[in-house]
């Protein structure tokens, strides 16, 4: 189910930002996909130190409540990022983007992301983490790892699908 | 050079496995989506490392430990992330050893490997003065900041593979054509 009507997508794709996009296939790769690229690698970072700490894999001797407010700094600018590359990116070929399945699998997948971390793992993790049963530490740190790399791999197949 | 290079690559398109990574339209696409994705563990670790020098992130925590305790992790990914990358390469070699976006990445790969060493050796021969300080001395700073600049221009030449703007088949300068190792259209 398309969250948008096709209405949006013909005017982002007629709008300044699809213009540039369209036009400047230099300006779409670098500063679209090459950004949109480098940020998942950080966000990709902020997400797996974090979750690696709360799963006992890395960085044991530092407590899980300094990794995760570290790492949770360095996830909003990355999603930040992500999201600005991918709206620029989208506008050039918005049009084609409503038909493409994966792009919606991708949207569902980052709406379920962004609504975990800010509804659920963030508000769990600003506490003491001695406090919460180690399982559901490890049950957040799963689920964390599932949804973005699910973000991730859909957002690549839009380029194949 | 080029010559010898492209016969190779010739070579190595005959070969059978190459053609059925290139044809399978799951296989040749879940093996970029894997290069991708490893992205996240072994740049994600290693811009996690570097930031710690910078000091912008967990500056109370010491940085040869964040080093020493991520490098597992980092490598697994850097292992995962060269496979892939071989494969691809594999699947289109007369097209990619053809590429200058390839050709500058191999040279960015390159300077990033050699940084990653030199950065490694003067951290563990200088740790214990600096380790728990919020920022890493200059030159290591320096090392640091080299090392997310040659990893962006690694990631940005290797998404431009894919564009054809200077490919062999275009009209590109003498210099240019060389560059790109210009054989074959």
């Amino acid at each position: 189910m398309e969250l948008l009507p096709l209405g949006f997508f013909e005017w982002a794709e007629s709008s300044f930002l699809g213009y540039i996009g369209k036009t400047y296939g230099g300006i779409y790769a670098t500063l679209g996909q090459s950004v949109h690229l480098i940020s998942l690698a950080v966000l990709g970072g902020a997400v797996l130190v974090s979750d690696f700490r709360l799963l006992g894999w890395v960085l044991r001797d530092v407590p899980s409540e300094v990794v995760a407010e570290q790492a949770h700094k360095w996830f909003k600018i990355a999603l930040f990022t992500i999201i600005a590359s991918g709206v620029f990116m989208a506008a050039a070929i918005a049009i084609k983007l409503y038909y493409n399945s994966a792009y919606w699998a991708k949207m569902y997948a980052l709406i379920a992301g962004v609504l975990f971390v800010f509804l659920v793992r963030r508000p769990l993790l600003r506490g003491d983490h001695s406090q919460i049963n180690p399982w559901v530490l490890k049950l957040v740190a799963v689920a964390s790892i599932l949804v973005w790399v699910s973000v991730a791999a859909t957002g690549r197949w839009i380029g194949f699908s | 050079m080029n010559e010898l290079l492209y016969q190779f690559a010739e070579w190595l398109y005959a070969t059978p496995w190459s053609r059925a990574i290139e044809e399978s339209f799951y296989l040749y696409n879940w093996i970029e989506t894997t290069h991708v994705l490893t992205v996240m563990l072994s740049l994600g670790m290693l811009i996690f490392i570097d930031l710690r020098m910078l000091g912008w992130v967990m500056p109370q925590v010491s940085a040869v430990k964040i080093a020493q305790r991520l490098n597992t992790a980092m490598m697994i990914g850097f292992v995962i992330m060269f496979i892939t990358g071989i494969l691809l390469f594999y699947a289109k070699p007369t097209y990619t050893i053809q590429s200058i976006w390839f050709r500058i990445k191999m040279v960015l790969l390159l300077g990033a490997f050699v940084n990653a060493l030199l950065f490694h050796k003067r951290m563990m021969s200088s740790a214990g003065s600096w380790d728990m300080e919020p920022k890493a001395p200059a030159h290591l700073r320096l090392g640091a900041a080299l090392s997310l600049g040659l990893w962006a221009g690694v990631v940005t030449t290797g998404r431009l593979i894919a564009y054809d703007w200077f490919h062999c088949y275009r009209d590109l300068p003498a210099a240019m054509a060389w560059a790109a190792g210009c054989v074959a259209d």
